[in-house]
C-alpha cells in the first residue's frame, strides 16, 4: 500500500487532451499521441519543453511508440522520468500511477501519461498466432481459445452459473452506457439501444454478444500531471489524484490464467481495491462516478462487485435497479458511454471523463460530483484512480 | 492489415523442456500434471515452482481422466482460420477430479448437450505424427 502521506492529494492533472475516435484514424499512433499530448499541454497552459516525465502503457505487439521517439518529437528537453506498464487494459490507470509515483518523489515536474492506439485499423493482435504456439498459450490456442472475447465469455457463464445473472443483466450495462453516449459529440456510438437489441446482435463467443463488445478504434488520449501546487496556477482547475494502486492477487496468468484458480473470481481489482481506497483514505461510499474498464459488459459487474459498491455476486441486481444509470443512479458508471460506446483506448479514456466529471464539464454531468474512482480491467493485472476536486 | 494467421493449418503447442512430459504422456494415452515434491499440490500448467510452497522439485504424475465442466464457450468467425472453417468452435474448461483445471475440447458431445457440471473423461487426439492433444468426452 502507498504510502498516503506521499501520494494523497499531492499531484493532480492539470491537463487532459484526446484526439477523434473513429475507425481508421489515417495517421501513425506516434502522430496521434503527440497530437494528443499536445492538446492536454494546451489546456494546462504549459509547453512541451517543459515536460520531463513519459508514461505509457506497453503491450507487447501493440502500439510501438517508444517514450525517446515521444520525446524527440515533442521537443523535450531533458526527460528525467519514463517508464511502460504492461498487461493491456489492465494498465489503463497505470501510465497515471506511474506519472503520479515521480512527481511526488520529485524524479519529474510535468509528466505526460498517454496511450495511442490504432486498434481499429491495425487488426487484431491474436490473428498473428503462428503455427507453434509458445509458452501457457500452447495449452490453449491449439484448442481453439484465441481472442480475449472468448477468454471472457468463459468466465461470464460460469459466473452466470454461479450467481444466477443471465445475459439480460449483461445486456443492460450497454443500454446504459449507449444512453450516456447519447449525450456525448466524441462517441463512436450514439444511437439508444435496448436489451433486445443487444439479445439480438451477433452471438460474437457464447453468452457475449455483438452489442455486449467494446468497440474497435483509433485514437490517443493524454493526460498532464504535476505537482498540487503547481497545478493550482495553472490554466484549468486541478483534478486532485488522491489514490493509486496496482494489483494482481495471487498466481496470475492473465486472462485465461483466472480459470486455472481455484476460485474465479478471486480477481486482480479485489486487491487494487484495498489498497487505493486506503491511499484515499476513502471507501466505496465516498465516490460519486465510477468509470469502470468494460471492455465486455459482464467486467462492470465484476468491478462493482470487486470496488465494494455491492456484494459478491449482486452486481446484476445494482444495474437491474438503475443504480449506475445516470441520470438518477446513486452510482452513475461510464458517463461518456466507455469502452463500449464512446471509444476503445485501452480504457484510458475513462481517465479523461473522470477529469470531466470533477471539472464539471461531463455531458452526463454527476450534480456536485467531488469524487471519481477510475478502474482498470478486471481479469488481468490491474490499476486504480481516485481523484478528486 | 491482415486479420488472417499466417496458416490455415491448426495451431500446434511449441513443445519446450517444461512442457514435453505433458504432451508425451497425451502421446501414450496418459494425462499427467505436476506434483510438488515440498507439499504435493498438484499444479497445472506447468510451473517451475510450486505457488504454494516455493519448492522448484516436482513430478508429472498421472491423474484419473476423470474431470467436470466448468465453463465453455462457442464462438464464431472471426477466428483463426483453422477453426473459422469448422465454427461455430466450442472450447471447454473442465475440472480434473484431483483439482486442477485445463482448457480442452470435448469430443462427440453437441455443443447443445453441453451443461456445467457434466462428468467427463480425458481422451486422446493425434493431431498429427508428433502431437497429441488431451480431449474430453463423455464419462
Ligand atoms: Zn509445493
Amino acid at each position: 500500500m502507498t504510502d498516503a502521506s506521499m501520494v494523497r492529494d499531492r499531484t493532480a492533472i492539470a491537463g487532459i487532451g484526446t484526439t477523434e475516435y473513429v475507425r481508421n484514424i489515417g495517421r501513425s499512433e506516434l502522430e496521434t499521441a503527440l497530437d494528443a499530448i499536445g492538446l492536454a499541454l494546451d489546456d494546462a497552459g504549459l509547453t512541451a519543453r517543459e515536460v520531463d516525465g513519459i508514461f505509457k502503457i506497453d503491450t507487447p505487439g501493440e502500439e510501438s511508440n517508444s517514450e525517446l521517439e515521444i520525446a524527440r518529437n515533442l521537443g523535450v528537453a531533458n526527460l528525467r522520468a519514463w517508464g511502460g506498464a504492461g498487461y493491456g487494459g489492465g494498465a489503463a490507470c497505470a501510465p497515471v500511477v506511474l506519472a503520479t509515483m515521480a512527481v511526488a518523489t520529485g524524479m519529474a515536474s510535468v509528466a505526460v501519461a498517454v496511450r495511442a492506439r490504432n486498434r481499429g485499423s491495425g487488426g487484431r493482435p491474436w490473428a498473428r498466432t503462428g503455427a507453434r504456439v509458445p509458452g501457457l498459450a500452447a495449452f490453449e490456442i491449439p484448442y481453439g481459445l484465441v481472442s480475449p472475447v472468448q477468454q471472457l465469455a468463459i468466465l461470464a457463464r460460469r459466473y452466470m452459473h454461479e450467481f444466477g445473472a443471465t445475459s439480460e443483466d449483461f445486456a443492460r450495462v450497454s443500454v446504459v452506457q449507449r444512453a450516456h453516449a447519447g449525450r456525448n459529440p466524441r462517441a463512436c456510438f450514439r444511437d439508444p439501444i435496448t436489451v433486445d437489441d443487444v439479445l439480438n446482435s451477433r452471438m460474437i463467443a457464447d453468452p457475449l454478444h455483438l452489442l455486449d463488445c467494446s468497440l474497435e478504434t483509433d485514437g490517443a488520449c493524454a493526460v498532464i500531471v504535476t505537482s498540487a501546487e503547481r497545478a493550482r496556477d495553472l490554466r484549468r482547475p486541478p483534478v486532485y489524484i488522491s489514490g493509486i494502486a496496482q494489483g494482481m492477487g495471487p498466481r496470475h496468468y492473465m486472462m485465461n490464467g483466472l480459470g486455472y484458480r481455484e476460485d474465479p473470481f478471486d480477481m486482480p481489482p479485489l486487491y487494487a481495491a484495498r489498497d487505493v481506497y486506503a491511499a484515499a483514505g476513502m471507501g466505496p461510499q465516498d465516490i460519486d462516478v465510477a468509470l469502470l474498464y468494460d471492455v465486455f459488459s459482464p467486467m462492470v459487474l465484476w468491478q462493482l462487485e470487486a470496488y465494494g459498491f455491492c456484494r459478491r455476486g449482486e452486481a446484476a441486481g445494482f444495474v437491474r435497479d438503475g443504480r449506475i444509470a445516470w441520470p438518477g443512479g446513486d452510482l452513475p458508471v461510464n458517463t461518456h458511454g466507455g469502452s463500449i460506446s464512446e471509444a476503445y483506448v485501452h480504457g484510458f479514456n475513462h481517465v479523461l471523463e473522470g477529469v470531466r466529471q470533477l471539472r464539471g464539464e461531463s455531458t452526463c454531468q454527476v450534480e456536485g460530483a467531488d469524487v471519481a474512482l477510475v478502474a482498470a480491467a478486471a481479469v488481468v493485472p490491474t490499476s486504480a484512480l481516485i481523484l478528486r476536486r | 492489415m491482415t486479420q488472417q494467421a499466417m496458416t490455415s493449418q491448426r495451431p500446434m503447442p511449441e513443445i519446450t523442456p517444461m512442457t514435453e512430459p505433458f504432451w508425451s504422456a497425451a502421446r501414450r494415452r496418459e494425462l499427467v500434471v505436476q506434483r510438488c515434491d515440498g507439499c504435493g499440490t498438484l499444479r497445472f500448467p506447468p510451473e517451475v515452482a510450486c505457488y504454494a510452497c516455493g519448492s522448484r522439485r516436482a513430478a508429472w504424475t498421472p491423474v484419473s481422466g476423470r474431470a467436470t465442466l466448468y465453463s465453455w464457450t462457442a464462438a464464431p468467425p472471426p477466428l483463426l482460420p483453422y477453426f473459422a472453417d469448422r465454427a461455430p468452435w466450442p472450447v471447454a474448461l473442465v475440472q480434473l477430479a484431483e483439482g486442477p483445471r485445463m482448457f480442452t475440447n470435448l469430443a462427440g458431445i453437441a455443443v447443445e448437450e453441453y451443461a456445467i457440471g457434466m462428468e467427463l473423461q480425458a481422451g486422446f487426439e493425434d493431431i498429427d505424427g508428433e502431437t497429441t492433444l488431451v480431449v474430453f468426452r463423455r464419462a
